[in-house]
């Protein structure tokens, strides 16, 4: 495989993040106000639940939790669906699938600039702040390895689904819809908002037969447990890598199946 | 030129909207399936509302269906903006691509004519399940219910939705100036979430904050205030009709300025 076609996609993609420095100022000023409400809530639903630790998480590690998991998502949200969902409105389409590369990647690569960029200018900062201003809470060692790999196929598994949201596109037509309807599923499933810990018993049981825990609550959890067993991390990791296989198998289909359904009008 | 008169613009309104429904019809796929995305978001609003706080009798004095009160009243209070004031979102497109210059053409109020051309249906799926929230707390709370209360309850409703429509309006029109107001608008959007909290769980510092920087607690808070503790009322919940109409008033002579400010693009 030529990656050298794909990295130069990369390159255009970090110029072009530098192209909106004042929509990144707006997006951390919006992120800290973010954060500002949910350390307030935070410790006012601490404050009346008059224990320390609540489902065996205590303030700090709801806390990292939940302040990590917005980095994680500025850092991993691609605006895919809206990407496919417009190429397909727009004729754009058409174009694209010209490209001596496979959509599929051509769109994941165009992104993959962003990443760098979220990387460096969102997810870096966050987590050293983090790190510093809990004073330790956050274990570093072998779980810091555990998390790089964790992370990398939460990236593979929410692109799978969010490829497989904008293909349905193809179909409906419609992005708004579909679009919110994936971003709720997936924020809520997943642990982004509440960390699944919280979640009543029955719920618990059903999201962990579902992928998108796979997203946030596995990275973070790993990332929070500081002296992890083996078996646990094994397990964890066995279950997203489940998951990475078969959502990439589907979404290939599912793409492949539909790209014969494609109707572009003008273009 | 002859003063148009209320009469003479609802009648336009309800024209416009006649042909805003009928091409929304045509693609009624998009509709319906925008419509359950709407209805999810407001189901899982309320899903992660409820995995909070159901195993914490009150918050910060505030008990369950208090806080089940304040909920539903911001989402009965953010249907006007979503409904009457949804074209500010395509505001920034039409600015960029210089179809703006359209709306400056016609005889009659710049703002109303942009504004009224779009008619969000959604919104009213939200209307409803705010509804039925206010509903159900209002009955689990035992207030009592009298024509005065009902008024209030009016009153205070219209003032919350005039801050954040507000809001919204002063987002949008900073396109005028920096052409991409998406994030600032999705900034604003968020205040959406902030506002179903009561303002006492934060630092005096955010308190003031929330207060006369960034109204967010004009709309829920303390306009809720008025119906759920009657007995002790701060005045900036008396005061907050006028507030709004202030508000609402500024944001149209913002809107307006930016308007007049817009040149073209000369195509």
């Amino acid at each position: 495989m030529k990656l050298k076609k794909y990295f130069a996609l990369t390159r255009a993609g970090i110029l072009e993040s530098f192209q909106f420095r004042l929509a990144m100022l707006v997006m951390v000023a919006g992120n800290l106000l973010y954060l500002t409400v949910v350390y307030f809530l935070w410790k006012a639903i601490y404050a009346s639940s008059g224990t320390d630790v609540v489902n065996g998480m205590t303030f700090s590690d709801t806390l990292i939790y939940l302040v990590l998991a917005t980095a994680l998502f500025n850092f991993m949200e691609m605006y895919a669906v809206w990407e496919i969902g417009r190429s397909i409105q727009s004729g754009k389409i058409v174009l694209d699938l010209l490209k001596p590369m496979p959509f599929r990647s051509y769109l994941f690569w165009s992104y993959s600039g962003t990443f760098v960029t979220q990387f460096f200018a969102t997810f870096l900062p966050t987590f050293i702040i983090v790190c510093v201003v809990t004073g330790g809470a956050v274990p570093l060692g072998i779980n810091l390895l555990y998390f790089v790999i964790s992370v990398v196929m939460a990236v593979i598994i929410n692109y799978s689904i969010d490829f497989m949201t904008g293909t349905i596109c193809i179909y409906t037509e419609s992005i708004w819809g579909i679009n919110i309807m994936k971003q709720v599923i997936v924020l809520l499933l997943s642990g982004a908002t509440i960390p699944i810990a919280f979640f009543p018993e029955p719920l618990k049981k059903a999201v962990s037969y579902m992928p998108f825990q796979s997203i946030y609550n596995t990275p973070l959890s790993i990332l929070l447990n500081g002296s992890p067993k083996a078996e646990t991390v094994l397990s964890a990791l066995g279950v997203q890598a489940f998951w990475c296989i078969v959502l990439l198998i589907i979404s290939n289909l599912f793409w492949k199946f539909s790209l014969r359904k494609i109707t572009v009008n003008g273009g | 030129m002859k003063r148009k008169g209320l009469g003479f613009y609802l009648r336009i309104y309800c024209k416009i909207l006649a042909q805003d429904l009928k091409s929304k019809m045509s693609y009624r796929a998009d509709f319906i399936i925008s419509t359950i995305g709407m209805i999810f978001t407001n189901i899982a609003g309320f899903v992660s509302f409820w995995i909070l706080f159901r195993s914490f009798p009150e918050i910060n004095g505030w008990s369950y269906y208090e806080m089940l009160f304040l909920y539903g009243f911001s989402l009965v209070s953010l249907t006007p903006v979503q409904c009457f004031f949804d074209n500010n979102w395509s505001l920034r497109m039409y600015v960029y691509s210089g179809d703006f210059i359209k709306y400056c053409f016609r005889p009659i109020n710049l703002f109303f004519y942009y504004q009224s051309e779009v008619f969000d249906i959604k919104g009213l799926g939200q209307f409803a399940f705010g509804i039925g929230t206010l509903i159900y707390s209002w009955n689990k709370i035992g207030l009592g219910f009298t024509p005065l209360i009902l008024l209030k309850m009016i009153v205070f409703l219209i003032t919350a939705s005039l801050i954040m429509i507000a809001v919204m309006n002063a987002a949008a029109a900073t396109c005028f100036w920096i052409t991409n107001s998406f994030y600032v608008m999705d900034l604003a959007l968020k205040f959406k979430d902030y506002a179903r909290y009561p303002i006492t769980i934060f630092s005096p510092v955010f308190r003031f904050i929330f207060t006369f920087v960034m109204p967010v607690a004009f709309i829920a808070y303390y306009p809720s205030l008025v119906i759920l503790r009657p007995d002790d009322v701060p005045i900036l919940s008396w005061l907050s009709p006028l507030f709004g109409c202030l508000f609402f008033y500024l944001s149209y002579k913002f809107w307006m300025f930016g308007a007049m400010r817009y040149s073209g693009t000369g195509s």
